[in-house]
């Protein structure tokens, strides 16, 4: 639920949602997920310690883009329903992107002209 | 001037019209119009949303390959201004569109067709193979005028014969 306002004198607007929207924010979009998942392991750095993330930001999952607290919570998360779905989503096809969209507009491949500097 | 395409629905955004998202990483997200901006905020794929055109394309509703298609690229250099060069591309422009939509309702018309007679074939089939249902076999044979003209379904053939060599 959302916090009170209470200076507000309209009933309709009197309850901001907007810190509980704050998450959907936070999260990363489905084509950075992808990507990121897509890069080998050896590219993968170690986790930064960040004391504001939830387990100073140690325990992630991927494919959800989401940090837990300690291990226990980390390893339940990755049996849940929604994470699973996550997973088969991102072994699927890559997200729509602004190309996928342009060519199902019925346009070509962007033309970047030849390249200048061969080396 | 740059004509650009929706992100959600790939319709053309003319200067002026819809909102442009930027993402923290740099990425740009060009929508034509409130209704598609909402449906990118709920999170939706548009290869799932029936209205788009990435779910037409995709599920075989409109025209995928077309050399027609190769004409309207983003074209990421300058083009040095040439008076000719515009001129046959402005007469060029009405009858690349002509022989477009004429491809385009050709392929609908392909589409449409299909259905048709595959349906009119599998009920065909069906009211052969289920006509005792509707009349007893009996009274067909006494009145041949109400049996269908045959179609030539090998497997069945044979069993139909060994029925009326049985009632015999």
């Amino acid at each position: 639920m959302g916090g009170k306002c209470p200076h507000r004198s309209v009933k309709k607007r009197r309850y901001s949602h907007k810190t509980a929207r704050r998450t959907k924010f936070l999260y990363k979009g489905d084509d950075m997920v992808y990507d990121e998942l897509q890069k080998p392991d050896e590219e993968r750095k170690l986790l930064p310690v960040d004391e504001d993330l939830p387990g100073m930001g140690q325990y992630y999952c991927r494919h959800c883009d989401r940090y837990f607290s300690n291990v226990a919570v980390r390893d339940e998360h990755f049996k849940t329903k929604r994470h699973k779905k996550r997973v088969k989503q991102m072994m699927g096809p890559a997200p729509h992107t602004q190309l996928d969209a342009e060519i199902a507009a019925g346009m070509g491949m962007p033309d970047n002209g030849p390249k200048l500097m061969s080396m | 001037m740059r004509l650009e395409k929706c992100w959600f629905c790939s319709s053309t955004i003319y200067p002026g019209h819809g909102i442009q998202f930027v993402r923290n990483d740099a990425k740009i997200f060009r929508f034509c119009r409130s209704k598609c901006h909402k449906n990118f905020k709920m999170k939706r794929n548009p290869r799932k949303v029936k209205w788009t055109k990435a779910y037409r394309r995709l599920h075989g509703k409109d025209m995928t390959q077309d050399t027609t298609f190769e004409f309207e690229r983003k074209r990421n250099r300058p083009e040095r201004y040439d008076r000719n060069v515009v001129e046959n591309v402005l007469k060029a422009m009405p009858k690349i569109v002509k022989i477009r939509t004429e491809r385009e309702e050709r392929h609908h018309k392909e589409r449409m067709k299909g259905k048709k007679g595959k349906l009119a074939k599998e009920a065909k089939q069906e009211l052969q193979q289920g006509i005792h249902l509707v009349k007893a076999p009996s009274v067909l044979q006494e009145e041949p005028s109400l049996t269908l003209p045959k179609i030539k379904v090998k497997v069945f053939q044979p069993q139909s014969e060994e029925n009326h060599a049985m009632e015999e």
